[in-house]
C-alpha cells in the first residue's frame, strides 16, 4: 500500500466520523479508497468487530489463528529456522498424542509444532495443545491461547479432545521441563504418573513422539528467584541474560536454530482400554516414549550443529 | 406415565409457569400444582395455584394433600437480583429446600422428585477442564456464597435421595438461562450499553435457551435418573464475541480493579454483578451434557450461539 492510498483511506475514514457514522461503517466507506485484497481484510475485520466469526466448543477460533499465522510464519522460516523431520508420520485422520519435550516459559514449542504439521504435513490440520494451567491466570496470554488451540492441561480436556479426533500436542515433562536451568538442556525430565498412556490406552489413540531442538536455547534459565515465584504466583521466576534485565524485551525469545523430528507412530489399541489400569505397562509404555525422545533430541543436536548460527 | 399427578415450586418464575403451561398440555398429567409467594406469571388453566412460602413449616400440611407423585423443585434463587441479600437467597434456597424436603417425607404417594440447581456448584476457574462432568463438584473449592448454598441444597437433597430409596432423585445442574422475557443476571448484563469486562480476558461461557430450560425439566419429568445431570446448550461463547452479537460495546477494566469499579457503578444506578457472575466473566465454564442426552433422552435445540442470537433477536423485536 503506497502512501497516496493510505491518505485516502485515512481521508474517507475521517469524513464518516465526522458525518457521525460509528466506527464499522466508516471503516466500511473508507475502505472503497484501498487496494482489492486489504478491502477484503478490512471487510473480514469489520464483521469479526460485529461478532460475526465463530469459535467451536474450546474456544478455538480458525480464523484467528489464520490472522496470525504470519506472525508465527516469520518466528518459523526467519527466526528459528525450523527443519523437520517426518511429518508425514503423524496421521492424517483420526486422533493421536503428539508428546514432545518441553522448554521455554511459553508454549512457543507447541507452536512450532503446530506450524510444521501446517507447512509439511500432506493433510494438514490444526493440532490442540495442553497447556500448563497457570497461563490461564494471564490476561491476553489466556485469550490468544485459547484461540489458537491451547487447553487446561487436565486429562479430562485430553481425552474428550481425543475422543473428537483431534491431534493433541501434550509435554509430559510439565512445569520440571519449561523450569529446568540452562545447563541441564536436553535432558528430559521424568515423564509424570504416564498419565499421557493411560489417555491414549483407554482411547487407542496412537502416541507419536515428538523431539524439539532448540526450543530449550531460546530462554536459556540461569537462576530462578523462588521468592518472587511466589509472589506473583507463578511456579518459578527465571532469570535469562535478557530477562528481567530488559524488562518486557526480556520476553523475546533467543533466535536459535530448530530441528523437529516426527518418529514412527506407538499403536496403543491392541493393549485394550483395560491396559489404562495396567500400572506397569503404563510405565513401561512412558518410558519407552521418553527413551525414543531422549535419543532423537542427541541425534538431532548432532545434525542441527551449531546452536544459535 | 399417564395419570401423574405434579407440584412444581416456584411457580411464579418465568420457568416455573412456563412449565405448569407445558404440562397442562399433557394429557398424561392429571393433575398439577404450583406453590409460590407469588402469583403465577403466565395465565394458567387447570393448574392448582397454592399461595405458600417454602420457607414456612406450614407447607408441611399443605403439600400431602395434593397427593403429588412428582416434586419439581423450581423455587431456587440463581441468581441474585438488586434487591435481595445475600442472606434472604441463603433463607430461600438452603432453608427452603430444607423445609420441603422434610415435608417430602409426609407424602407416600411421592415417587420422583426434580430439583432445578444450577452448575454454578462447580465454580470458575482458569485451571479447570473446559467441561465439567457431573462427578467433577470437588475439584475445586468453593468460593462464593452461592456455590455454598447450591452445594449445601445438593448435600441435604443427596441425603434424603439415599434414605428414600423409592423416589428417584434428579438434580439438574443448569447453566444461565437466556431467553425472551427471562430477566437473569446474564441479560441485565448485557442490555447495558457498555459491558464491564476483565481487560484481556476472553473466555468461553455456556447457556442454555429457555425453550431447552423448559424442555429438559419436561424431560426429566417423563424419564428422570437417579444424581445429577448437567444442562446446557451445547457449545460455548466467547464473552468478547456475545456481547458483539448482542451489539453492545466492550468496557475492558484491569482485574484488580474490576470490583472497585463496577461497583462504585451501583451508586449511579446501575446493575452489579455478583461475585459468581464476576468469576464467570473472567474465567468462564463449560459442562459436558452427555448424561441429559444419553441418559434423560433430551438434546438441547438450540447451542449456546444461537440461543445468544435468539435472544438479540427478541429484545430488538420489543425495543
Amino acid at each position: 500500500m503506497n502512501s497516496a492510498t493510505a491518505v485516502a483511506f485515512m481521508r474517507r475514514l475521517r469524513a464518516g466520523l465526522d458525518s457521525g457514522l460509528d466506527l464499522p461503517e466508516a471503516l466500511t466507506r473508507g475502505a472503497t479508497a484501498l487496494p482489492r485484497d486489504a478491502r477484503e481484510t478490512l471487510h473480514r475485520v469489520v464483521e469479526r468487530l460485529g461478532g460475526d466469526y465463530s469459535e467451536d466448543e474450546w474456544g478455538f477460533d480458525e480464523e484467528f489463528a489464520e490472522l496470525v499465522e504470519p506472525f508465527f510464519a516469520f518466528l518459523y522460516e526467519s527466526w528459528w529456522r525450523v527443519q523437520v523431520e517426518g511429518a508425514e508420520r503423524v496421521p492424517a485422520h483420526g486422533a493421536a498424542l503428539l508428546t514432545a519435550n518441553h522448554a521455554g516459559i511459553l508454549p512457543w514449542d507447541a507452536t512450532m509444532i503446530s506450524m510444521a504439521l501446517l507447512r509439511e504435513h500432506p493433510l494438514p490440520r490444526h493440532p490442540r495443545f495442553l497447556v500448563l494451567n497457570w497461563a490461564f491466570d494471564l490476561p491476553w496470554i489466556s485469550t490468544a491461547m485459547r484461540k489458537v488451540g491451547g487447553v487446561v492441561a487436565s486429562p479430562f480436556n485430553a481425552i474428550r479432545l481425543v475422543e473428537q479426533d483431534h491431534l493433541v500436542a501434550v509435554f509430559p515433562e510439565g512445569v520440571k521441563g519449561t523450569g529446568k536451568p540452562y545447563s541441564q538442556r536436553y535432558r528430559l525430565q521424568r515423564f509424570g504418573r504416564g498419565g499421557f498412556v493411560e489417555i491414549a490406552l483407554r482411547t487407542g489413540a496412537p502416541i507419536v513422539p515428538v523431539a524439539v531442538v532448540g526450543s530449550e536455547e531460546i530462554y536459556p534459565k540461569l537462576a530462578d528467584l523462588p521468592f518472587v515465584a511466589r509472589l506473583i504466583g507463578a511456579p518459578y521466576f527465571p532469570v535469562t541474560p535478557t530477562f528481567p534485565l530488559l524488562g518486557p524485551l526480556g520476553v523475546v525469545p533467543l533466535p536459535s536454530r530448530w530441528r523437529i523430528e516426527f518418529l514412527d507412530p506407538i499403536e496403543t489399541v491392541s493393549y485394550g482400554p483395560e491396559g489404562a489400569d495396567d500400572r506397569p505397562l503404563v510405565l513401561e509404555l512412558s518410558e519407552r516414549v521418553r527413551g525414543e525422545i531422549q535419543q532423537a533430541l542427541y541425534a538431532n543436536l548432532v545434525k542441527r550443529g551449531p546452536a544459535f548460527i | 406415565m399417564a395419570g401423574r399427578r405434579v407440584l412444581i415450586t416456584g411457580v411464579g418464575s418465568q420457568v416455573g409457569s412456563l412449565l405448569a403451561q407445558r404440562l397442562e398440555r399433557d394429557p398424561d398429567v392429571e393433575h398439577i400444582a404450583g406453590l409460590d409467594t407469588r402469583a403465577p406469571k403466565l395465565a394458567l388453566g387447570r393448574t392448582q395455584f397454592i399461595e405458600a412460602d417454602i420457607r414456612d413449616p406450614e407447607i408441611a400440611r399443605l403439600i400431602p394433600g395434593t397427593g403429588a407423585d412428582t416434586l419439581v423443585h423450581e423455587q431456587i434463587v440463581r441468581q441474585p437480583g438488586a434487591g435481595m441479600s445475600p442472606r434472604a437467597m441463603h433463607d430461600v434456597n438452603v432453608i427452603g429446600t430444607l423445609q420441603l424436603l422434610a415435608a417430602c417425607e409426609r407424602v407416600p404417594t411421592l415417587r420422583t422428585i426434580i430439583v432445578r440447581g444450577s452448575a454454578g456448584i462447580y465454580g470458575a476457574e482458569p485451571h479447570a477442564p473446559q467441561f465439567f462432568k457431573e462427578e467433577m463438584t470437588r475439584l475445586f473449592p468453593l468460593r462464593t456464597r452461592f456455590q455454598r448454598d447450591v452445594a449445601e441444597i445438593e448435600t441435604y437433597f443427596e441425603t434424603y435421595a439415599r434414605r428414600h430409596t423409592g423416589v428417584t432423585c434428579t438434580m439438574l445442574r443448569y447453566q444461565p438461562a437466556i431467553g425472551p422475557g427471562l430477566r437473569t443476571q446474564i441479560t441485565r448484563y448485557l442490555a447495558r450499553p457498555l459491558c464491564p469486562t476483565y481487560m484481556g480476558f476472553d473466555p468461553r461461557i455456556q447457556l442454555v435457551d429457555i425453550e431447552d430450560a423448559l424442555e429438559a425439566l419436561v424431560a426429566a419429568v417423563r424419564n428422570p435418573v437417579r444424581g445429577a445431570v448437567n444442562v446446557a446448550g451445547p457449545g460455548t461463547i466467547g464473552v468478547a464475541r456475545m456481547i458483539r452479537v448482542a451489539g453492545r460495546r466492550a468496557l475492558p477494566i484491569a482485574s484488580p480493579l474490576f470490583g472497585a469499579v463496577t461497583s462504585s457503578g451501583q451508586r449511579f444506578g446501575l446493575d452489579t454483578q455478583s461475585e459468581d457472575f464476576q468469576r464467570l466473566l473472567r474465567y468462564g465454564r463449560g459442562v459436558d451434557i452427555r448424561r441429559l442426552v444419553e441418559e434423560v433422552g433430551y438434546a438441547p435445540k438450540h447451542s449456546t450461539a444461537r440461543a445468544v442470537e435468539n435472544w438479540v433477536q427478541h429484545a430488538e423485536v420489543a425495543a
